[in-house]
């Protein structure tokens, strides 16, 4: 009887204690706790015209992170990603001429294929020459920069006006009532990312995707299963440049410039939104979509530290403060599972 | 029918010589035990086969053609599936992803996920009813984790299934679930290889028997014709019949007290070991026998105090302590020389130099400012008395010969108040010059300063030569005690297999 009763009463607990143990549930914790305290800071919050400034103002990221997610989930990391967007941006600027439409079609094109080369060349590296991810990655940031650089030595260059359709579908002349009305809802912000979740749903339920997972959590055992290493490796690595090319176009969409160094800081905040997500950096372990969360979280840091009127001294101390917090519970959950 | 047939398999490693004359026959239906000691090249034979390693020499035939395997997905194309011990699976993928992984399935562009769960469930209903196959594999015990192992490789419908020391990690009741899962296999015409170092259990499964020793096929017995006798099987292990001049067993003097210097008893909570009590006395040499993995190392960690999840009471000199860390067993002048010195040991890009000097540091008493010219001389001494070959005090270690690699961990601890050496497997891999100077040396070190060892040797010839008495251990257990004339290679490894 004492028993039973005492069952109940810590059986909740226990409950509780485990799932927030999963780094999964202290991210999604964390991401509740941040997006209420934004909405209380920011009056309006919850206007149309300021959720779509959110979504907008956070869509880089939130690519650039899925695809360091799938890296990291592979066993990599990319420390060229904001390299790679850069370049990427330098690229379509350079191909577009204002006044020539079609020459859109072409630096997308092109784009593309150079997204591609990135890809595997940083495939290469780590699957097929195994020389360590951070080496391989940290070497490409360096050329990606470089020829950003060579293209585009200063912020500028040009973009065909139907670019920012990428950006805001009612500015753009040409496109259908149908679609402008949609965009007041729906931005194209977000629906490249949904692109991106439903590449990476479609992924994710092929070979490839499982072999991802088994190749980042025990590359031996996946080799000796029969799997191909370098060629998953090389695979998760494309689908990251995929994800780097779909930021690219709605940078450009939205300033109608290429930046040789506009990407730089993306990289360590990518990484930063994977691990406040709860992925291992260990690679096999969590999802890609928390990726995203992650990304939220620390674009929300951002904001309340706007709003919450902290002094300018002290904001880069008080976000750090909380990205430290952020990191540190899906950290730890995942180290009690690993000492286990 | 004849489905694998290898003759004269000849494998070397380095200077080591695994195999030098391996046979085997296996027949579609039948179950073949392979039999041998520690390092009797029973396991690189199923490498071999499996494509794992590449032979020497010899050939293999499989269904009627001679193969040459590259790697294992090359045999694996065959129907050859070798079970490895926990190496295949993907902890953080769940059981039925596992048991699919690498042959999956699809079905338009997705992976068929229902069928794939279908096989695991069919597979692991019969082996181990009731596990979760959703499961993912990191939350599995041990156990659980061997069969998901061997679910994989039945998934793949071998026809040949190598199966090597597969119930190590078992318990009674699943040994008989997958011994009945085996039998059902044979019988729709699998040949199954089973290696097991429990002697019971390849009586019971058995078909026919491979004894290896020494790296050659001694024996071949097949239950059909000749009767299941286990002292033959025995004497074919230990070769006692055919040995022509067993190893010289030099006793040296005698301890000269029977003063009891420790009294150790292990209460413990983990499965690889049993709660244990010994004595050890002053100057004594105390072997620990067995097959390799039935607790040894386990043992000698939990008496120097790192092995978490085992309470050590020690009675040393009379004084009562019980061993948390580490840090208590040195203090109380109990060292451990581990058995793996380049993980464990030694720190291998470091000077011969700081490897001896590190331990100093863990003293309560360690001036700040660390007596550099004081620890030279010392280390000068200790490299002159075991004579380590080595250029100078500041060469990293990672350039000296295994022998002398093993004299450093030996003799780092040399400085030290000494009471108790724990010393695992030391002079595995080490050449049989400086294997005698070791042992030799710490004999002279027992005899002399009173020192007690406790010597956990893989190969049983060592102890036979240098131990005083002999624990044998089996699952985690001490099975029996050899003193006196009992003590030879052939009862102690005789008394390693006939342990139940």
């Amino acid at each position: 009887m004492d028993a039973a009763r005492k069952g109940i009463v810590v059986l909740p607990f226990e409950v509780l204690k485990r799932a927030l143990l999963q780094p999964e549930a202290s991210s999604l914790l964390m991401f509740f706790v941040l997006f209420g305290i934004t909405a209380i800071l920011q009056e309006n919050f919850f206007e149309a015209k300021s959720i779509v400034r959110t979504i907008n103002s956070f869509a880089p990221l939130i690519l650039l992170a899925m695809g360091q997610a799938i890296v990291i989930i592979s066993g990599g990391i990319d420390l060229s990603s904001g390299a790679a967007l850069s370049l990427l941006t330098c690229v379509l600027t350079t191909v577009m001429k204002k006044d020539d439409p079609i020459t859109g079609v072409y630096a997308l094109i092109l784009a593309f294929l150079v997204a591609l080369g990135t890809g595997v060349v940083n495939g290469l590296g780590i699957g097929y020459l195994r020389i360590p991810p951070v080496i391989v990655t940290f070497a490409t940031s360096y050329a990606w920069l470089g020829i950003a650089l060579f293209l585009r030595p200063t912020p500028g260059g040009e973009s065909v006006p139907w670019f920012r359709v990428f950006y805001n579908m009612r500015v753009v002349e040409g496109v259908p009532e149908v679609l402008k009305s949609l965009g007041n809802y729906v931005p194209p912000a977000l629906l490249l990312i949904v692109g991106a979740c439903v590449l990476w749903y479609i992924v994710s339920r092929t070979r490839t995707g499982r072999y991802i997972y088994a190749v980042g959590s025990n590359i031996e055992s996946a080799y000796v299963s029969g799997i191909n290493t370098g060629k998953t490796q090389m695979l998760a690595c494309v689908l990251n440049a995929v994800l780097i090319f779909l930021a690219a176009l709605f940078f450009v969409g939205q300033n109608q410039t290429g930046d040789a160094r506009m990407g730089g800081p993306l990289t360590l905040r990518s990484i930063a939104a994977v691990v406040v997500g709860g992925i291992a950096l260990s690679g096999g372990r969590g999802s890609v979509y928390l990726a995203i969360v992650g990304a939220l979280i620390l674009g929300f840091v951002g904001r309340i530290i706007f709003f919450a009127n902290v002094p300018n001294a002290y904001q880069t101390l008080v976000s750090g403060i909380i990205v430290i917090a952020a990191i540190a519970g899906p950290a730890y959950a995942t180290l009690r599972r690993e000492l286990r | 029918m004849v489905i694998l047939e290898a003759r004269g398999i000849r494998k070397h490693f380095g200077g080591v010589v695994a195999l030098s004359d391996g046979n085997l026959r296996c027949r579609q239906g039948r179950i073949t035990g392979l039999l041998g000691a520690n390092g009797s090249g029973k396991s690189t034979m199923s490498k071999i086969i499996a494509g794992v390693y590449r032979p020497d020499g010899g050939e293999i035939w499989y269904k009627g053609r001679p193969v040459h395997y590259r790697n294992p997905s090359e045999a694996k194309r065959d129907g050859i599936a070798l079970v490895f011990q926990n190496l295949s699976l993907v902890p953080d993928l769940t059981v039925w992803q596992n048991v699919v992984l690498g042959m999956e399935k699809s079905r338009g562009i997705f992976l068929d996920n229902q069928e794939a769960k279908q096989i695991a469930r069919d597979i692991l209903s019969k082996l181990l009813p009731g596990l979760d196959i959703t499961r993912k594999v990191y939350e599995l015990s041990p156990g659980e984790m061997q069969i998901v192992e061997i679910a994989k490789a039945i998934a793949e419908r071998p026809q040949l299934l190598i199966l090597d020391e597969p119930t190590a990690a078992l318990e009674h009741a699943q040994v008989k679930s997958l011994f009945a899962y085996m039998r059902a296999l044979a019988q729709s015409g699998v040949a199954i290889v089973f290696t097991s170092h429990r002697l019971w259990e390849v009586m019971e499964i058995c078909n026919d028997v491979t004894i290896f020793r020494n790296g050659a096929t001694v024996a071949y017995i097949d239950f059909d014709q000749e009767e299941k006798d286990p002292e033959t099987i025995i004497s074919h292990i230990t070769g006692e019949t055919v040995r022509s001049s067993p190893a010289e067993r030099t006793f040296g003097e005698k301890p000269a007290s029977r003063e009891v210097l420790l009294r150790a008893h292990i209460r413990s909570k983990v499965k690889s070991l049993r709660d244990v009590s010994l004595e050890l006395a002053r100057g004594e040499i105390l072997g620990i026998g067995g097959l390799a993995g039935q607790g040894q190392n386990e043992l000698l960690y939990a008496l120097a105090g790192s092995f978490p999840g085992v309470q050590c009471e020690v009675e040393i000199e009379g004084r009562k302590i019980v061993l948390r860390r580490p840090q208590d067993a040195i203090q109380n002048g109990i060292l451990l020389v581990p058995g793996d010195r380049q993980k464990e040991g030694l720190f291998l890009e470091h000077s011969v130099y700081s490897n001896m000097v590190f331990p100093k540091f863990g003293l309560s008493r360690h001036p700040v400012i660390i007596p550099e010219k004081k620890y030279r001389g010392e280390c000068e001494d200790i490299v002159r008395l075991l004579s380590i070959k080595v250029s100078s005090l500041d060469a990293p270690v990672s350039t000296l010969s295994g022998g002398n690699q093993q004299k450093v961990v030996v003799g780092k601890w040399l400085s030290f108040d000494v009471k108790v050496f724990l010393l695992a497997d030391p002079a595995k891999g080490v050449d049989i010059g400086a294997k005698r100077d070791l042992y030799e040396y710490i004999r002279r070190l027992a005899r002399e300063r009173g020192i007690g060892v406790i010597l956990y040797a893989s190969d049983h010839e060592e102890l036979a030569q240098y131990a005083d008495r002999v624990l044998v251990m089996y699952e985690g257990g001490i099975v029996a005690a050899l003193t006196g004339e009992d003590i030879s290679e052939e009862t102690i490894t005789a008394t390693s297999v006939r342990a139940r």
